[in-house]
């Protein structure tokens, strides 16, 4: 499927407004195909995407590359989060109903 | 959604702060750019019921002590799909994610529309998006 997200960026640009992100340890909930977590590893950002589908996280991890070294994607689910107290500067609820 | 929110309040820094990323409760615009022309073909039904609890999970976890909400931003956010068979991938996969009816009719539209433009065609979705930055607030009900 040919399908281009917010190719305006006006999402990155909206973030960019509301907080700071260069050198912040972030966890994004909810990062589906990483699509959002990269563009925050763009602006300096050390990012841990976390998604329920593991098909989701397999393309996530398929599209890191360059950013590999700020970007770690894993399955896990918001309501239980196996992260330790005061791990993050930012949490991002992504998109998550 | 409220499970969510303090397992987020846990893992954030004293004084860090949380994204809420969301559509805002409202219909997507659905249309098709021809020409370096735009026409609107109509919008998606879908039900709103999640985007609201989410939305009332936010102000509770306010009430409760976990944030304060410090700023929000609305904006409208697009996706831009080559093919009416691109359309209608993302249609069915609305509609079974967000309970939505099926959209048979908006789907034929925009394979009308289409078949009829000749050059530059791209089918566009576009709806409202909130982006809200809550700081966590040291809140002794989750110590």
């Amino acid at each position: 499927m040919s399908l281009r997200i917010d190719p305006e960026q006006r999402e990155v640009g909206a973030l960019v407004r509301v907080a700071e992100w260069r050198g912040r340890h972030v966890l994004e909930i909810g990062c589906g195909d990483g699509r959002l977590s990269l563009r925050l590893a763009r602006l300096g950002a050390v990012v841990c995407g976390i998604d329920p589908d593991r098909a989701q996280i397999r393309n996530a991890r398929r599209r890191l590359r360059r950013f590999s070294r700020r970007v770690r994607f894993r399955v896990g689910q918001a309501e239980r989060l196996a992260h330790g107290a005061g791990s993050f500067d930012v949490v991002v609820l992504s998109w998550a109903l | 959604m409220v499970h969510a929110l303090r397992q987020a309040h846990r893992v954030l820094k004293s004084g860090g702060l949380l994204i809420d990323l969301r559509p805002a409760p409202a219909n997507r615009r659905v249309g098709i750019i021809s020409g370096g022309r735009y026409r609107r073909l109509g919008t998606t039904r879908e039900s709103l019921d999640l985007d609201r609890a989410a939305e009332r999970a936010v102000r509770r976890a306010q009430r409760a002590g976990l944030f304060r909400l410090e700023t929000g931003i609305r904006f409208d956010c697009r996706r831009v799909m080559d093919t009416p068979a691109d359309f209608r991938a993302w249609i069915l996969e609305l509609v079974a994610r967000r309970a939505a009816p099926p959209h048979d009719r908006l789907i034929r539209r925009v394979e009308r529309a289409f078949g009829r433009a000749r050059t530059g065609r791209l089918l566009i979705m576009e709806g409202p998006v909130m982006v809200r930055a809550l700081r966590r607030l040291d809140s002794r009900l989750t110590s």
